[in-house]
C-alpha cells in the first residue's frame, strides 16, 4: 500500500517504514538508545532527502523519548536543575545547528557533512564502547568483581566559575561544561537527526561525573525539549519534517520497542554493550564506504534552497 | 500511582480519538485520484516559454491554451508532397489556394490530475486532429506529430563530484535558471528526423533542445563543460522518469486522428503542465496548439502541504503535539500490557 508523503513529495510503501520504524524500534528497546542514529542512515539510504531525514527523525525521537522520560521522572532518576542547564544549552545548540543545516543545504555539502559527523562520532564512540565491554566481559570472565564507576576525581572542571548545586547529581560544579555539553549535543542532534544520548551520557558520566542512576533519565529528559525544540525549527526553517512519514516511524518504532525490552532483558550489560558497539560500527562502515567508493554518478541534481520556491 | 495512570488513560483517549479521526478522514480524502473542474482556465500563459521566432511571436504570445496556432501561408508555403524545396509551379500554387491550410486541434483525456495520498502516478492520453488533413491513410506517415508534456520551469542546480583526499566530495557545481521540471516527448519518428536543429531548437523539441540557461554567475564555464552538465542533468532526470522520450510514440489512427500516451511518475514535481503539440510536413511546421494540464495537490496532501508551509511555526508545534501524544498513549499501552 502506497502514500504520498507531503514534504518528501514522493510515494512510499508504508509498511517499508513501519517495518523500518519497528527494526530500529526493537534494536532501540533493546539497547535502550533512541536510535536516531540508525534511523537517519536507513531513511537517507531508502531514498528520502537527508534533510528530510533529519527533519523528521527529530520528531520521532520525541515520540521515543517522551514515555521513557516520564517512566524515569516518576521513578526520581531526572534532575531537573541539570536538565535545565543541559537543555538551555541544547537549545542554543540546536538554533546553530539548524541554520547551519540550511546553509550546507544551499551550497550543496549538506550529505557530506552529514555523513562526515556519522563516521566520526559513530566510529569513535563505537570502538570505545567495544573496547569497555569487552574488557568488562574479560575480567567478569576472570572473576574479579566489575566496578562501575570510580570515584571522583577532581580536575580542571571543578575549578571554573558559576558554580551551581545539583541536589540529585549530588555535585557542586560550574554551569558552563553541563551548557557547553548541551549545546554540542544539541548541535550534533540538529545535524544529525540523532537524540544524542550516546554523546551525552558518556559525557555526563565521565566529564561531570553524574551518578549513574540519574544519568539515563535527565539525558532523556534533555533530549525530549531539545528535540521538540529542533524538530519547530527545523519545520520553521528548512520545512523538512514530514509528519506522515514521522507518525509511520513512530507506530513502528513503538511497537518494536516493545519487543526490544523483552530481548533486552535477557542479556547481559555488557553483551548488549558489546552488540550495541558492534552496530554502531557496522552502520559507522556502511557510511564511510559511501563516502570512499568510486560514486555510479558524479554528477547530482537539486533544487534551488534559500530563493524562494 | 493510579491518579497519573486515569490522567494518562484520558490524553490517550484524546489522543486515539484524534488518530481515529484521521484514518476516518483518510479515505474520503484518497478515494478520487482524478478530477475534472472547470476548464479552460481563464487568461493563462505559460511563463518563460517565449518563442523567438518573430513570424510566430505575435500570435503564440497572446495564445490561451485552448487556440490554435496557424502560420500564415506565407511563413509556411503550402507544398505538393513529393517536393521538398522546390518552388510551386504556377498550377500547383492555384490549386493549393483552393485548399485551407492545415491546422492541428488537440485535447488530453484528463485536464486536471490530483495529487492525493495515494498518488502513485498516472497516464495522460493527448489525441487531436488534422484539420484538412491532405493523408491519404494512417500508414501514410504524411505528416509528423511531435507532442510535449512538460511542467513548470524552474532553477536547478547540478553538481560533480571529485575525489579530493580519498572521499568524494561536490566540487563543481552549475545553477541552471530554468529548466522544465518534466519534460516528455512522444512523436510519430525520432525528432532527429522530422525537422532541423534550428527548429527543433527554436521549439525546443526533443532533449537536446530543451532550454537550459546557466546562470549569469557562471560565465567562466567552458562551453564543454557546460554540455557535459547539461547532458548530465537530462540523464539523471531521465533515470528519475521525469524526462521521457518515445520516439514513435505518437500513431495515427485515421486520416485526421492522432494519439499518445504518456506517463506522469509519482514524483513528478507539483505544477502546471503544459502540452504542446507540433504538425509537421517535410520539415517545415505547419501548425501548433497548446493544452493545458493542471496537477495539484488535493486533500489530506494539500492541506499538510500549505500547513507546512504556509504556517510552518504551527506546523512544527503540531508535529511536536503529535509525537508527545504518541509516545505518551504507547507507554499507557505498554503499562496496560506488562503490569
Amino acid at each position: 500500500m502506497n502514500f504520498y508523503l507531503p514534504i518528501a513529495e514522493m510515494s512510499a510503501n508504508i509498511f517499508i517504514f513501519l517495518g523500518m520504524g519497528a527494526a530500529v524500534g526493537f534494536l532501540s528497546g533493546m539497547f535502550g538508545v533512541g536510535g536516531g542514529f540508525l534511523m537517519t542512515p536507513l531513511l537517507i539510504f531508502s531514498g528520502i532527502p537527508a534533510a528530510v531525514a533529519v527533519g523528521t527523525e527529530a520528531a520521532q525521537i520525541v515520540a521515543s523519548s517522551v514515555s521513557g522520560a516520564i517512566a524515569q521522572y516518576r521513578r526520581k532518576n531526572v534532575d531537573i536543575k541539570m536538565g535545565i542547564v543541559l537543555l538551555t544549552g541544547g537549545i542554543f545548540g540546536s538554533t546553530i545547528g539548524v541554520q547551519v543545516v540550511k546553509i550546507l543545504r544551499q551550497i550543496g555539502q549538506f550529505e557530506l557533512f552529514v555523513s562526515l559527523s556519522y563516521v566520526t562520532f559513530l566510529g569513535a564512540i563505537g570502538t570505545l564502547m567495544l573496547i569497555e565491554s569487552l574488557s568488562t566481559m574479560r575480567k567478569a570472565r576472570g572473576g574479579k568483581a566489575v566496578s562501575s564507576r570510580r570515584p571522583g576525581q577532581h580536575s580542571w572542571i571543578h575549578g571554573l566559575p558559576f558554580k551551581m548545586r545539583f541536589h540529585r547529581s549530588k555535585l557542586y560544579i560550574s554551569a558552563i561544561p553541563p551548557l557547553l555539553i548541551g549545546a554540542f549535543v544539541g548541535f550534533l542532534g540538529a545535524i544529525m537527526g540523532v537524540g544524542g544520548g550516546f554523546v551525552m551520557v558518556p559525557a555526563m558520566i565521565y566529564l561531570l561525573r553524574v551518578p549513574t542512576n540519574v544519568v539515563v533519565g535527565t539525558s532523556l529528559f534533555q533530549i525530549v525539549f531539545v528535540t521538540a525544540a529542533t524538530t519547530i525549527m527545523h519545520a520553521k526553517q528548512n520545512h523538512t519534517v514530514d509528519i506522515v512519514l514521522a507518525l509511520l516511524l513512530m507506530i513502528g518504532g513503538v511497537i518494536g520497542a516493545q519487543f526490544g525490552a523483552v530481548a533486552g532483558e535477557k542479556l547481559k550489560g555488557e553483551q548488549l554493550r558489546a552488540l550495541l558497539a558492534a552496530l554502531v560500527l557496522l552502520v559507522c562502515l556502511r557510511i564511510a564506504y559511501g563516502l570512499v567508493a568510486t560514486p555510479s554518478d558524479l554528477f547530482s541534481i537539486g533544487s534551488v534552497f534559500g530563493g524562494g520556491h | 500511582m493510579r491518579t497519573l495512570m486515569r490522567k494518562f488513560s484520558i490524553v490517550g483517549g484524546l489522543v486515539a480519538m484524534g488518530v481515529l479521526g484521521i484514518a476516518a478522514v483518510v479515505p474520503l480524502m484518497t478515494g478520487n485520484a482524478q478530477v475534472q473542474p472547470g476548464y479552460p482556465p481563464s487568461g493563462y500563459q505559460q511563463p518563460g516559454y517565449q518563442p523567438m521566432q518573430p513570424g510566430y511571436a505575435p500570435a503564440q504570445q497572446v495564445a490561451p491554451p485552448q487556440q490554435r496556432v496557424s502560420p500564415a501561408p506565407a511563413a509556411a508555403p503550402q507544398q505538393p508532397p513529393a517536393a521538398v524545396d522546390a518552388q510551386p509551379t504556377q498550377t500547383a500554387a492555384q490549386k493549393q489556394s483552393e485548399r485551407p491550410p492545415e491546422s492541428v486541434e488537440v485535447d488530453v483525456s484528463t485536464r486536471s490530475v490530483a495529487v492525493t495520498s495515494s498518488f502513485t502516478g498516472t497516464e495522460i492520453v493527448v489525441f487531436g486532429t488534422v484539420e484538412h488533413s491532405r493523408q491519404p491513410t494512417a500508414e501514410a506517415g504524411y505528416y509528423d506529430v511531435a507532442i510535449i508534456l512538460d511542467g513548470t520551469p524552474a532553477p536547478l542546480i547540478a553538481r560533480r563530484k571529485a575525489h579530493v583526499a580519498g572521499i568524494w566530495i561536490n566540487t563543481r557545481s552549475v545553477r541552471f535558471e530554468d529548466v522544465p521540471s518534466y519534460y516528455a516527448i512522444a512523436s510519430t519518428r525520432p525528432v532527429e528526423e522530422i525537422a532541423d536543429v534550428r527548429v527543433l531548437d527554436q521549439h525546443r523539441i526533443g532533449f537536446d533542445s530543451v532550454h537550459m540557461t546557466p546562470a549569469a554567475d557562471q560565465a567562466q564555464m567552458t562551453p564543454e563543460e557546460r554540455d557535459e552538465f547539461r547532458r548530465a542533468v537530462i540523464r539523471l532526470k531521465q533515470k528519475e522518469s521525469l524526462y521521457q522520450k518515445s520516439d514513435y510514440g505518437v500513431g495515427f489512427i485515421g486520416r485526421s486522428l492522432f494519439r499518445s500516451t504518456i506517463s506522469l511518475p509519482a514524483n513528478v514535481p507539483v505544477g502546471p503542465l503544459f502540452t504542446h503539440t507540433y504538425l509537421f510536413k517535410d520539415g517545415k511546421l505547419l501548425a501548433k496548439h497548446s493544452n493545458r494540464v493542471i496537477l495539484q495537490r488535493e486533500g489530506v496532501e494539500r492541506f499538510l502541504h500549505n500547513f507546512a508551509f504556509g504556517y510552518p511555526l504551527l506546523y512544527g508545534v503540531f508535529a511536536v503535539f503529535i509525537a508527545v501524544a504518541s509516545g505518551l498513549l504507547a507507554s499507557v499501552m505498554f503499562k496496560k500490557g506488562s503490569h
